[in-house]
Order: structure tokens, then C-alpha cells, then sequence
């Protein structure tokens, strides 16, 4: 995510009048980019074919296709590093709290959802997202130095060697 | 053999609400976020306006303003329905769970509250009792049916006053109501499966006999007092069944 592009969410749930709640509620109070998806099997082939930037991951736990854990399961295969949030109306929801707890969820937010909960949560992503991404910089920047601090090592040891 | 019936029942009944407590949820989830959404949205257009908006424009928004603030009653009223149809029915009939039973009870006091409402005083009085271990919702159809025989037990307004306590290795509930009380011939029948004084059609006679069953399922007791003053059920459950 560079830091001045909106970032973009990637949204699955079969319901459409979820997705229309929550595209609404984004186009008025944040300008992310929205990918919504009725089909987690659609989003999957999309997010495979055009390894589109996606910054956040949000599915429904109960869908006919395939449900919500074993999605964000196969989304973490795909993109290890963007947090994936499991939205449930679930009756018993301990099933799903076992199941997040297996997949590493980054949170879970229950139907019916607190719109301000939902922004909440999803900023905190969100920056998780852009720390993992500046600490991945530092990283290769510190392996960057070391390489080159070996190098000149190498040059010392041979103008003595 | 009534009794198996009448939970098998219940346990059908408990399935078929936690159905219809999930479906609802999703579309309420979706209404009540829109509804927060015109909410916001109202705000922004007021700013838009400026400190000197069109009178029309400015009594429209207010009607949407009320409204929005309406509809928000009304989901509220709705979400607390669905969770607490969730709560009474509790999916998890055959498990035991170590809980507390206010819980419970508010729950059915939920459920109740078309009955109940201007006509009945609810006055609780929780003491600090600690979680037993029971099977839940088998215990909120004791509260259910003791709950709803007092109700009507009072003929026009009166009070129900719901009391817990711990007494030595025990939780005590008791439910009294402020009505026409039980005759003294009756008293020693209600336990009695099939026995009822309301019409056809109104009591099938089972409800405090399930009540008494169930209360025994968990080692305790059910007893009951009554006068023309009114009539008290107290449930005794031991902390270790």
C-alpha cells in the first residue's frame, strides 16, 4: 500500500444486501476501493488471474459455496500478509471462534455488525497492514547493508590477505 | 410419557427459533446499518447547507432525522428480540453449562414483556448468587411457565417480583405475583400433569408439572404458597447437582 493510494478491501458475503450496506457506508465515510463478490469461488479465480492489490480481506462465515473460514484459509495461501476479518451471524458461535482460532483470523465481527465497530476494526487492519509493510522494507534495507557491509569485508580481507 | 412429548417439543420449538433468530439477523444486520448510514448522511448534507439552509430543505431533513431515529428504536427492539429468542432457545439443549441464571431469567423477562407491559410492575431483586452448573434451557421454561402463570394470576395491574439469593449450598428464585392467588384444594394438584383451571384451550395442564420435573432433573425442589394476597414459587437448586 503506498501512502497515498485509498486502499482496497475485498468484500464477500452471498447476501447482497450486506455488501450494498457496506459499500454505501464506505463510499460516505472513507474512500477505500471496494471489490464485493455474492461468490467466495469468484473472488478466489479473480484474486488468482489479475494479482490485483488487495489490502484487507472481509468474508461472511455462513455461504453455500464455501464457507467463510476455508476462504480467508485460501486467501491466507494467496496473501499471507493481509488481515482477513470473518464477518458472522453464526447462532453458535463458538464453532467460529475455534475456527479462527485455527486459521488466525485477525478479528471477527458479528452480525448485526456496529458500523462504527466495523470502521474500527477495519483501520486497525489497515495500519496493521502498512507496519507489516514498513517493517518489510526495514528488513530488506537492514539486509541490504549487511550484504554490503560482507562485501567491503571481503574487500578488506583480500587487500590483506 | 406426556412429559417426553412436551420436551421433545420444546426441543423442535428451540431448533426452529435459532432458525429463524439467524435469518433474520442478516437483513436486520443490513437495516440497521443502512438506517445508521441515512443517519450520517443527514449530518453531512445539514454541514453541506451551511448555517442558513432552505426552510423547506431544513424541515425535510429534520423528518428524515426522526425518522432515522425511529427506525433505530425499532432495530434495537428487534436485535434484542432475536438474541434473546437466541438465548432462551440455546441450541445446546443436552449440554450441561456452568452459568448464571439472571441471565435467564431477563431473557424470559424479555420474551415476556408484551404480556407484561403496562399492566405488570417487574421488580427484581438479583442477590449476588454464583453460576450453577444446569442444563439452561430447561431451566428458562421454569421461568417461562411460572412467569406466565403469574401473570395470569393478576387480573388488572399488580407487581411480579423476582428474588434470588444463595442459602447454604443452594440458589434460591423465588416468583411472586400480586394476584388472585391458588385455592388451598387446588394447592396440592398443580404438580399434577393434565391438572388446569384454565379453558380449554388455554392451559394443557403440563406447564408446572414440566416445571417440576425439570426443577427435580437438577436435585432441587419447586414449592409454592399462596393466599388471596398472591402466590409465591420457590425454586431451590443445589450448587452441586
Amino acid at each position: 500500500m503506498t501512502e497515498n493510494s485509498n486502499p482496497t478491501i475485498l468484500l464477500v458475503d452471498d447476501e447482497e444486501m450486506v455488501l450494498n450496506s457496506m459499500k454505501s457506508f464506505f463510499a460516505i465515510e472513507n474512500n477505500y476501493n471496494l471489490m464485493t463478490y455474492t461468490s467466495p469461488l469468484k473472488a478466489l479465480e479473480d484474486l488468482n488471474r489479475n494479482h490485483a492489490h488487495v489490502d484487507l480481506v472481509i468474508s461472511d462465515y455462513l455461504m453455500p459455496e464455501m464457507d467463510g473460514i476455508t476462504f480467508l484459509a485460501k486467501v491466507k495461501e494467496k496473501l499471507p500478509m493481509v488481515p482477513r476479518i470473518l464477518l458472522t451471524g453464526y447462532a453458535d458461535k463458538e464453532n467460529a471462534i475455534k475456527a479462527i482460532n485455527n486459521v488466525g483470523l485477525y478479528q471477527y465481527i458479528e452480525k448485526p455488525w456496529d458500523n462504527e465497530d466495523l470502521k474500527l476494526v477495519i483501520r486497525n487492519g489497515l495500519e496493521k497492514t502498512t507496519l507489516l509493510h514498513q517493517l518489510e522494507e526495514k528488513v530488506r534495507e537492514v539486509e541490504r547493508a549487511q550484504r554490503e557491509l560482507s562485501e567491503v569485508q571481503k574487500d578488506i580481507l583480500r587487500v590483506f590477505a | 410419557m406426556s412429559q417426553l412429548i412436551q420436551s421433545e417439543k420444546m426441543a423442535a420449538l428451540g431448533l426452529l427459533v435459532a432458525g429463524v433468530a439467524h435469518e433474520i439477523n442478516t437483513p436486520m444486520g443490513a437495516i440497521h446499518s443502512n438506517n445508521d448510514i441515512m443517519t450520517r448522511a443527514v449530518a453531512k448534507i445539514r454541514k453541506l447547507l451551511g448555517p442558513a439552509p432552505d426552510k423547506e430543505i431544513s424541515r425535510l431533513l429534520d423528518i428524515l432525522g426522526e425518522i432515522c431515529r425511529n427506525n433505530e428504536i425499532a432495530t434495537d427492539r428487534i436485535m434484542k428480540t432475536v438474541r434473546s429468542l437466541k438465548n432462551f432457545a440455546r441450541l445446546d439443549e443436552a449440554e450441561r453449562k456452568t452459568v448464571n441464571i439472571h441471565e435467564g431469567i431477563e431473557s424470559t423477562l424479555t420474551l415476556l414483556q408484551h404480556q407484561l407491559r403496562n399492566r405488570i410492575r417487574i421488580v427484581k431483586q438479583f442477590g449476588d448468587i454464583p453460576e450453577i452448573e444446569c442444563l439452561p434451557n430447561q431451566l428458562n421454561q421454569v421461568f417461562m411457565n411460572v412467569l406466565v402463570n403469574a401473570a395470569q394470576a393478576i387480573q388488572d395491574r399488580g407487581e411480579i417480583r423476582v428474588k434470588t439469593w444463595t442459602a447454604g449450598d443452594a440458589v434460591k428464585i423465588s416468583i411472586s405475583d400480586t394476584g388472585i392467588g391458588i385455592p388451598t384444594e387446588h394447592l396440592s394438584k398443580i404438580f399434577d400433569p393434565g391438572f388446569t383451571t384454565k379453558g380449554v384451550g388455554l392451559g394443557t395442564g403440563l406447564g408446572l408439572s414440566l416445571c417440576y420435573k425439570i426443577v427435580q432433573d437438577h436435585h432441587g425442589t419447586i414449592e409454592v404458597e399462596s393466599s388471596n394476597q398472591g402466590t409465591t414459587f420457590t425454586i431451590t437448586l443445589p450448587l452441586e447437582a
